[in-house]
C-alpha cells in the first residue's frame, strides 16, 4: 500500500486525471499538486470542474484515467487510509434536516470511530462554540439559516482534528463578521504549516488575503497554479495605484503622465466633495512609483488622502485569463 | 469491532432518518388499522364463516388470520416502503455525499443502511404480530398455540426480505425514491397477479408447467414460508377459514424449497445492490 513518503510529501495529487461523464462533458486532464500547509484557491468559473475535482479527491467518484492520490493514497481503492486526516464541507451542504447540529456532529464523530467519552463531548462543544452555534446546538438543521448551516458544513469538517479541509465555497450564505471569523479560523488551522487547505471560491477578496497559491481551472484544464502574486504577473502586464486627491490641475496630470512606466490615468468622481478618484495604471508592474506620483500630487498643492496599489488584481487576473482562454493560449 | 461499531452508527441512523420521513408513522397507523378492523369485521359477520359449532375448535387460533392476511401483503408491501427509499432518498437529499465523504468504508455504510431499513422492518413485523393476538384475544377470547409465535415471526422476517432486498437494490440502481417505490411494487403486483392466473390455469388445465413457473415467481416464495410453517401445526378445522382468508394457495411445495427461492432472490438482490453501490459514483443531489 503506498503512502506519503518524504519525497512525495504531496498531500493531494491529480495526475493526468480525466473524469468522463459521457457526451461532450470532460474534465482534464488535471495535473496538480498540493503540499502540505498550503491554503490553495480554487478558482474557476462556473461549470470548470472544480466541484468535480473536489469529488475525485473525496473518493465520491471515480477518475475515468489518470490518478488522484490523498495523502499518497487512491482515494477509492484506498478510501479509508486517502481521508484518515481530511475532512469536507460542502457548498450549500445537503445535511439532514432532521438532526440537530450537536446531533450531526454525535453522528459524524462516530462514524470516525471516536470513543464515546468526555474528550469527544468536550471537541464537540468547542467547534459548535468555534463557529459561533452555541445558540443553536439543539435546534433542528431544517429550522437553522442559510448562514448557520454553512456554519454548521464547516463545524462537522473540523471534528476530529483533520489536518487538511477540503472547502467548498465555505464563507457563502455567511454575513461579514461570520467571513472575517471563518478567515482567522482557517488561517489559524493553516498556520505553521500543520494543515492544509483546498478551498474553492468565487470570492477573490477572500481568495487574495486568504491563500498561500491560488489554481485556476478552465474548462475542466488547470491553467495556473502559484502565489495569488505569481497568478496576477503571468496574467497581467500591467499594475494599478489608485488615489484619493483634491482635483489636480493639467498640468500635474501631465507631469504624473511622464513618469516612465504609465500607461494611463483614469479620473473619476470619488462620490465624495472635493475628492478625485485616480486610477493610474503601469506598465511595467514590479517597479512601486507611489513616492514618485506622491511627491508630484504633493507639490502640486493638492492635498492627498489615499495612496495605493490597485486592490482585486486577482480578479482582474482571473477575468483577464479566462477572456485570453477564449482567444488562445495562457 | 470498530467496523461493527460503524455500522452500528449507521443502522441507528437510517432508522432515525426513516423515522423522521414519518415512514413509520404511516406504517404504525396502518399496522393498528390491518391487525384489529379483519378480527373487528369477522367478530361482527363471522358466524357466517365460522359456524357456532366449529367455534370452539377455531375461535383460539384466529390469532394466526392475520399472520396470513398481513403477511403476503402489507407485510411485504410494508419491506418495499421501507426499502425503495433506504439509498435513493439519500441521493436525491444530496445527503449521501456528506457522509461518504468521510474516513468510512462504502460497505460498511450500505450494510448499516440495510440492517437500520431491516430492523424498522422487524418493529413493524412484531407490533403486526402483538397486535394481532391482542385482537385476537379481545374479541375472540384466549388463543391457543402461541408457542408458534417465534417460528412464524423468523418465517415471515426471511419471507420479507426478499422483497426488502429487491426494492433495496432497485433505490440503488435508480437512485430515484418514487421510481423505486413504483418498479418494486410493480414487481411485486404483477408475481401477485400472475401467480393468480397461473393457479387458475394449473386448475383448469392440469398442465404442471404452470404450477411450476408459479413456483418460481417472488410472490411465491415470499408468501408460502409462514402457511408452510404453521399449518401442519394448527388443528384441522382451521384450514377451511385459512383457505378461505389466504389470498392465494401455497404453491412451494416445501419449506426447504421456499427457503432456497427466498435465498436465491435475497442474495442476488443484495449482491447487484452492493456491486453497484461499490464500484458507482456517489450521484449528487437530483435537482
Amino acid at each position: 500500500m503506498e503512502a506519503v513518503t518524504a519525497e512525495s510529501s504531496a498531500v493531494i495529487e491529480f495526475n493526468e486525471a480525466v473524469k468522463d461523464y459521457g457526451g461532450n462533458r470532460r474534465i482534464g486532464p488535471v495535473n496538480l499538486k498540493i503540499g502540505k500547509g498550503e491554503i490553495v484557491g480554487f478558482l474557476g468559473p462556473n461549470g470548470s470542474g472544480k466541484t468535480t475535482c473536489i469529488r475525485l479527491i473525496l473518493g465520491l467518484i471515480r477518475s475515468s484515467s489518470g490518478t488522484v492520490k490523498v495523502n499518497g493514497f487512491d482515494p477509492i481503492a484506498n478510501h479509508v487510509e486517502a481521508l484518515r486526516h481530511v475532512a469536507y464541507s460542502p457548498e450549500l451542504p445537503n445535511i439532514q434536516t432532521f438532526l440537530s447540529p450537536r446531533e450531526l456532529l454525535n453522528l459524524i464523530s462516530h462514524e470516525l470511530y471516536f470513543p464515546d467519552n468526555a474528550d469527544r463531548r468536550s471537541e464537540i462543544d468547542q467547534v459548535i462554540e468555534l463557529v459561533g452555534l452555541h445558540d443553536y446546538a439543539e435546534t433542528k438543521v431544517g429550522k437553522l439559516s442559510k448562514g448557520m448551516i454553512q456554519r454548521l458544513s464547516v463545524a462537522q469538517a473540523l471534528v476530529g482534528s483533520p489536518k487538511t479541509l477540503i472547502l467548498d465555497e465555505p464563507m457563502i450564505g455567511l454575513d461579514p463578521a461570520g467571513v472575517a471569523h471563518f478567515r482567522d479560523v482557517f488561517r489559524d488551522f493553516a498556520s505553521h504549516g500543520k494543515g492544509t487547505v483546498f478551498m474553492s471560491s468565487h470570492i477573490m477578496s477572500e481568495v487574495e488575503s486568504l491563500c498561500t497559491s491560488v489554481a485556476m481551472i478552465h474548462h475542466g484544464k488547470i491553467l495556473f497554479k502559484g502565489s495569488a502574486d505569481e497568478v496576477v504577473g503571468k496574467v497581467l502586464d500591467y499594475s494599478l495605484v489608485e488615489l484619493e486627491t483634491t482635483p489636480l490641475s493639467p498640468q500635474t496630470i501631465q507631469q504624473l503622465k511622464e513618469i516612465p512606466g504609465i500607461t494611463q490615468i483614469n479620473i473619476a468622481d470619488s462620490g465624495k466633495k472635493d475628492t478625485t478618484a485616480i486610477e493610474i495604471t503601469v506598465g511595467e508592474h514590479d517597479q512601486d512609483i507611489r513616492p514618485l506620483i506622491a511627491d508630484i500630487v504633493v507639490k502640486s498643492g493638492a492635498k492627498l488622502y489615499t495612496i495605493k496599489q490597485g486592490e482585486n488584481m486577482l480578479e482582474r487576473a482571473y477575468i483577464e485569463a479566462l477572456k485570453e482562454k477564449k482567444g488562445g493560449q495562457l | 469491532m470498530k467496523r461493527a461499531e460503524v455500522i452500528f452508527t449507521f443502522a441507528r441512523y437510517e432508522i432515525k432518518r426513516a423515522i423522521a420521513r414519518k415512514k413509520v408513522l404511516a406504517l404504525v397507523a396502518f399496522t393498528i388499522l390491518l391487525t384489529i378492523l379483519p378480527y373487528y369485521a369477522l367478530s361482527q359477520t363471522g358466524t357466517s364463516i365460522i359456524t357456532a359449532a366449529d367455534a370452539p375448535y377455531v375461535n383460539p387460533y384466529l390469532w394466526v388470520l392475520a399472520v396470513i392476511l398481513v403477511g403476503p401483503l402489507f407485510l411485504n408491501f410494508t419491506a418495499i416502503l421501507i426499502a425503495a427509499g433506504s439509498m435513493s432518498e439519500e441521493y436525491e437529499q444530496g445527503t449521501a455525499e456528506l457522509l461518504l465523504s468521510k474516513p468510512v468504508r462504502r460497505s460498511d455504510y450500505i450494510t448499516g443502511k440495510f440492517l437500520g431499513g431491516y430492523i424498522l422492518f422487524l418493529f413493524i413485523l412484531v407490533l403486526t404480530l402483538v397486535l394481532s393476538i391482542a385482537s385476537a384475544f379481545t374479541f375472540f377470547g384466549v388463543q391457543k398455540d402461541l408457542y408458534l409465535i417465534p417460528g412464524l415471526f423468523v418465517a415471515q422476517a426471511f419471507s420479507s426480505l426478499l422483497f426488502f432486498s429487491l426494492a433495496f437494490m432497485l433505490g440503488e440502481l435508480i437512485r430515484r425514491s418514487s421510481l423505486a417505490y413504483i418498479f418494486s411494487s410493480a414487481i411485486f403486483f404483477s408475481s401477485f397477479i400472475i401467480s393468480l392466473f397461473l393457479s387458475a390455469i394449473f386448475r383448469f388445465t392440469g398442465k404442471v408447467v404452470y404450477k411450476t413457473v408459479q413456483m418460481y415467481l417472488p410472490t411465491s416464495a415470499a408468501g408460502s414460508l409462514p402457511v408452510q410453517y404453521a399449518l401442519p401445526r394448527l388443528p384441522s378445522t382451521l384450514s377451511t377459514v385459512l383457505t378461505f382468508v389466504s389470498t392465494s394457495t401455497t404453491p412451494a411445495s416445501t419449506i426447504s424449497f421456499s427457503i432456497e427461492i427466498l435465498l436465491v432472490y435475497t442474495i442476488v438482490a443484495i449482491a447487484i445492490a452492493a456491486a453497484y453501490f461499490l464500484h458507482a459514483d456517489i450521484s449528487r443531489k437530483l435537482s
